[in-house]
């Protein structure tokens, strides 16, 4: 129970220590880097606002109510891939140092993330709030928003620790993960709307587990409705299971990892 | 403490390093996969070092002995068989391979201490003693791509035996910086060695060995080729080394890497 209890003090201090450090060196204690990052989205969402409204914007009501949904899908989707394809290449990278002092390796994926993680939460979620607020006047809306984010934490930490360990055994992942951002971008509704979708089309789509949270999440902000109750056990489900499974999987490769780092 | 029993440690070989997934699928799909080719490294070990006692490990390069000490420090694994230790391990294997050439002097002794298993209060309670012994007080705020790599290998030292280790391990020169920090390491390693510590290291500088460790393994091949007394096993290994290395040795000064 000892060394259990030591192991897993060892693993906080770690991520904690390789978290803050992260932070550190990215914003060089300017406030500025942080609002850079809530500002990328929204100057992508008015570029696609521009081009694509006369198209989607009667999905939603109008050109601000789209460039919103646009806004929250990028923002989300956006924190997703920027953090997998960092934490894919964290282990090999900290190959070096593996090589000389013993430290958890799940260290690095999980800090990784869990640095764009906390862009998010000072950068994004403050506006989600915000615009929910204006939008529906309810606080319950906010409180809800909780179930995706804690979807797409759970996605992406599992997402993580599964492709930086696939890393360690395959040195092309970036370049296959690469095409694969790509693919998911184009296939999750980001820019255009689910019900613009043929329904062969989205019964395929509904599958992309980034699909219920983004959907969930822009329901929360833009719709005085609740969503569904399916939508938000999909986010929290989906996510809960990438999440186990990618561990498990982690777990799997994890004694190789010294032959190969 | 520390216990191996029949210990073997099978490796890949260097060459399947650079495997990809597209040439892996390939290979597969057209049958001309083969299976990666390990190489035992190290092969039934089975040994034990008591609370205290000064251990070397000796022998030729490639034998083995690094990795012997990579395995006790926990940073590989065994293929087969068990290690038991017990107690605080610190690795003197590469000082300096925790730092961050971005980050602050300061940051990176908490980052340091940290990943060598301090906790994060602990090592911050210390900076400022680490700061005084490795003498680069007035360097706190820099980045550490600012220093030298002379007083890189300070803070690493400073760092690394300030860690509360029961166990230490040392892989090759102890001694680091210029001739007056050489003084004040050697006396920190003295005292380290004097507080019970258990010390395991690696060294072909044989007068050290003789000088400060009662006991010796020499390593030969991945298998123990011998232990016991450090005199008497020295003696075997010099005598198992042929007469013309012998001499080259002995004027090189008995110093080789």
């Amino acid at each position: 129970m000892k060394p259990l209890v030591h192991r897993n003090r060892h693993l906080f201090d770690v991520i904690a220590v390789l978290f803050s450090q992260t932070i550190k060196t990215r914003y060089r204690g300017s406030v500025l880097g942080v609002l850079w990052s809530a500002a990328n989205p929204m100057l992508m969402a008015v570029v696609y606002a521009a081009i694509f409204s006369h198209q989607f914007a009667r999905y939603y009501g109008s050109v601000l109510q789209y460039g919103v949904a646009v806004y929250i899908g990028l923002a989300l989707i956006g924190f997703f891939l920027s953090s997998t394809t960092q934490a894919t290449t964290s282990i090999v990278q900290a190959g070096g140092l593996l090589n000389k002092i013993r430290i958890p390796f799940e260290a690095f994926p999980i800090s990784t993330v869990a640095a764009f993680g906390f862009q998010q939460v000072v950068g994004t979620v403050p506006v989600l709030v915000v615009l929910s607020l204006l939008n529906n006047h309810n606080v319950l809306h906010v409180i809800l928003l909780v179930v995706p984010l804690a979807g797409l934490a759970m996605l992406t930490f599992g997402i993580a620790l599964f492709l930086s360990a696939a890393d360690v055994y395959f040195r092309d992942i970036p370049y296959v993960y690469d095409l694969a951002t790509f693919m998911l971008f184009i296939t999750t509704p980001v820019f255009y709307p689910a019900a613009f979708l043929q329904p062969t089309v989205l019964q395929v789509i509904s599958f992309n587990p980034l699909f219920p949270i983004i959907e969930s999440a822009r329901r929360l902000v833009l719709s005085a409705d609740l969503p569904d109750l399916s939508m938000f056990a999909l986010s929290i489900g989906e996510g809960a299971a990438v999440l186990v499974l990618g561990y498990v999987a982690f777990r799997a490769m994890q004694p190789k990892f010294m032959d190969l780092v | 403490m520390i216990e191996l029993r029949e210990v073997c440690l099978v490796r890949r070989t260097r060459e399947e390093y650079s495997d990809d997934l597209k040439a892996r699928v390939l290979a597969l799909a057209s049958g001309r996969y083969r299976k990666p080719r390990s190489k035992a490294v190290l092969e039934d070990i089975t040994l034990s070092i008591g609370a205290g006692e000064k251990v070397a490990l000796i022998g030729a390069n490639g034998a083995g002995k690094s990795t012997l000490l990579k395995l006790i420090a926990g940073i590989l694994t065994p293929s087969t068989g068990t290690i038991a230790v017990s107690g605080r391990v610190a690795a003197l294997i590469e000082l300096g391979a925790g730092f961050d050439a971005e980050l602050t002097v300061a940051d990176n002794i908490i980052r340091y201490g940290v990943l060598l298993g301090l906790d994060r209060r602990t090592i911050e309670t210390r900076v400022d003693g680490i700061l005084r012994f490795a003498e680069l007080e007035e360097y706190r705020r820099y980045p550490v791509r600012a220093l030298s790599s002379g007083m890189l290998a300070r803070l690493g030292f400073a760092i690394v035996t300030d860690t509360d280790a029961d166990i230490l391990l040392v892989d090759e020169a102890l001694a680091v910086g210029d001739e007056s920090f050489r003084t004040k390491s050697r006396a920190r390693i003295d005292e380290l060695w004097r507080a019970a510590t258990t010390v395991v290291i690696v060294s072909h500088d044989l007068s050290v060995v003789r000088a400060t460790c009662s006991r010796t393994i020499w390593v030969d091949k991945g298998q123990i080729a011998a232990a016991g007394k450090t005199a008497d096993i020295i003696d075997r290994y010099l005598r198992s080394v042929d007469r013309a290395a012998i001499e080259a040795l002995i004027s090189a000064g008995v110093r080789d890497k």
